[in-house]
């Protein structure tokens, strides 16, 4: 308890304010969230240390001494993995705390990994880095649940990322055992949700787990054709969706990775989508049968989210940025009639989810979402004036309007917040 | 969680973080110590990896065998039939995608693409890890051995076994390429 605190707590007892007995409470609670801030400052320390010792040993073993025999480098292969397994061990069945079961969990994690990377080093086995990220990461997955470890669950999410980048992107294979890797974590984060909402690990995971889905989705795409915006679009829906689901309405919007990355995510999407050459370019394109279904897949899940949330009567008051994944699907197909209307209607789509921004900016008094909105439509317009023909002093004029909105729209809410709080005060 | 399954799992972790490890050694050694020896004339590069240090990429002069008779798939594996020429290299005698029933050793290799009446491959035991200190250098002796037309023999030791192919060393002018590393200095 620091010292200002304690001088507080003593006046009011003196002033009759708090009794003794209170005043004790109040001492002893903060000495007790003292003590656990202390612990979890432990924690992460016992893990970076952990996690720089592991990967130390990794990078001392890709040295290739090659003054040791092969039998001699083969126990030093061995060695890191007996340290971290009796580590876990230990942790686990002398029941330690926290701080011992993270720490060594992640350095079992890293001594598992420099264990099969030096075999591999010393009978020159030619394995891909995919599978060698695989044989890795599937046998450090028990750490999760018998340690209860969040940092191996983290690195866990990271490894199995970076193993379908590195199998997926720029080849024509699929991580097909991402999927089950991001089933094993199921159980892990649902608990996490439902035990700890408020924790900021959770806010973390609710970053972390989207945003694995949003990279690996690329090494699913095998062709490419235009159809993987339309997955993209899927996705980013279906995350919109998820991040109104009651369980995170009324939470901070930063730890509500899924309704930023779904908003930004389709408008960025869009926005790329708005191009003439888009539509141009792929009216002829072959689909490749597997993104097809992915994209079915993704857009079969969206839809099953707003159907719940309909249920759940939690659909009001409308918002368009819900329903922008279904309404692109539709006007995708339609570029099989002809290039421009497409276009034209993905234009009018950006621009109704920026005024619809600005709508709920304005109506809820929130300046970020207001100039959210105000921005969507600036890039817009920005975009348009690659691909038309206007004059610059028309481009001008409109960008002129556009600034003159900036400051208007801001203007007024301010104005309508100080009306407000005065007729509050009064 | 139940005491008796948390044992168990951590039992069967530790054992299968063994066993990937130990069944790598095991295939190996079995393939170093009852394989046929062939020496496969290679030229190094010099690659690294973040987890496994610096290696050595083998080029390998063996790339084409006459292709087979039948229709090439490029997504499947390719057997090509190897035996010792006259100067003690490892030579391609014929290749097929499906297992021929013989005595003679084979690798298994992945096709890149026919060209005329050939199938050019890619072997698949092309790395060869070193010291960090040593890889660059090793890539540079050959490359300047052979600029000043020395006599340079550089060939990979394999040892082939039934599918699996191992290899042992490399070599210059019969030398281990660590060694041969060092006396360039």
């Amino acid at each position: 308890m620091n010292s200002k605190l304690q001088q507080e707590v003593s006046k009011l007892v003196e002033a009759q304010v708090i009794s003794l007995e209170v005043a004790q409470d109040i001492k002893s609670y903060y000495n007790s969230k003292e003590d656990t801030s202390s612990n979890r400052l432990f924690i992460i320390f016992g893990v970076l240390g952990s996690v720089l010792v592991g990967m130390g040993i990794i990078l001392i073993l890709a040295h290739n001494w090659d003054d040791f025999s092969r039998g001699t480098k083969t126990i030093w292969a061995f060695i890191p993995l007996v340290v971290g397994q009796l580590a876990v061990g230990y942790a686990l069945f002398k029941k330690k705390g926290v701080t011992w079961r993270e720490a060594s969990a992640t350095f079992l994690f890293f001594a598992f990994g420099a264990s099969i990377a030096l075999v591999g080093q010393i009978y020159n086995i030619p394995g891909s880095m995919p599978s060698f990220l695989l044989s890795w990461t599937v046998l450090a997955a028990p750490l999760i649940y018998l340690l209860k470890s969040q940092a191996a669950a983290l690195l866990y999410m990271v490894f199995s990322m970076a193993y379908a980048c590195s199998l997926g992107y720029f080849n024509v294979h699929s991580p097909w055992w991402y999927l089950i890797m991001l089933l094993w974590i199921v159980p892990h984060y649902y608990k996490q949700l439902k035990e700890r909402p408020l924790e900021n690990l959770t806010g973390i995971w609710n970053w972390v787990v989207p945003l694995s889905l949003l990279i690996s989705l690329g090494a699913f795409v095998s062709g490419d054709d235009s159809i993987g915006f339309l997955m993209y679009v899927a996705l980013f829906g279906l995350f919109y969706n998820i991040g109104k689901l009651s369980f995170f309405t009324g939470k901070k919007l930063r730890v509500n990775g899924y309704l930023l990355l779904g908003s930004i995510g389709t408008i960025t999407t869009l926005l790329i989508v708005s191009f003439k050459w888009f539509w141009a370019d792929s009216s002829e394109s072959l689909v490749s049968s597997q993104d097809l279904i992915i994209t079915g897949v993704l857009l079969a899940a969206g839809l099953a989210v707003l159907i719940y949330l309909f249920q759940k009567k939690q659909l009001r008051p409308f918002n368009l940025f819900q329903y922008a994944f279904l309404i692109f699907t539709s006007i995708y197909f339609i570029r099989f009639i002809s290039p421009e209307i497409p276009m034209i209607l993905t234009n009018l789509l950006v621009f109704g989810l920026g005024v619809f921004a600005v709508h709920i900016g304005s109506s809820r008094g929130m300046f970020s979402i207001l100039n959210y909105g105000l921005l969507i439509i600036t890039m817009l317009i920005g975009c348009r004036f690659f691909d038309t023909e206007i004059s610059y002093v028309i481009r001008g004029l409109l960008f002129l309007v556009i600034g003159a909105g900036f400051f208007g729209a801001n203007y007024l809410m301010h104005k309508k917040q100080q009306k407000q709080n005065t007729s509050e005060n009064e | 969680m139940n005491k008796l399954l948390i044992t168990v799992g951590f039992i069967v972790m530790i054992l299968a973080q063994w066993f990937v490890p130990g069944q790598m050694i095991y295939e190996q050694e079995q393939v170093l110590s009852e394989g046929t020896p062939y020496k496969f004339r290679t030229v190094p590069l010099d690659p690294n990896d973040p987890f496994r240090g610096k290696f050595i990429m083998l080029n390998y002069e063996m790339n084409k065998v006459k292709k087979p008779s039948e229709e090439v798939d490029y997504d499947e594996d390719v057997y090509v039939y190897i035996e010792t020429d006259k100067n003690g290299f490892a030579m391609a005698t014929h290749a097929s995608q499906k297992a021929i029933d013989t005595d003679q050793d084979y690798v298994i290799v992945e096709p890149n693409g026919v060209y005329e009446d050939s199938l050019n491959f890619s072997l698949p035991f092309n790395i060869h890890y070193m010291d960090e200190g040593k890889a660059y250098n090793a890539e540079v002796a050959v490359r300047e051995a052979t600029r000043d037309s020395l006599l340079v023999n550089c060939y990979g030791l394999v040892y082939v076994k039934g599918d699996r192919a191992v290899l042992s060393d490399v070599f210059v002018n019969e030398v281990p390429i660590k060694d041969y590393v060092n006396t360039e200095k």
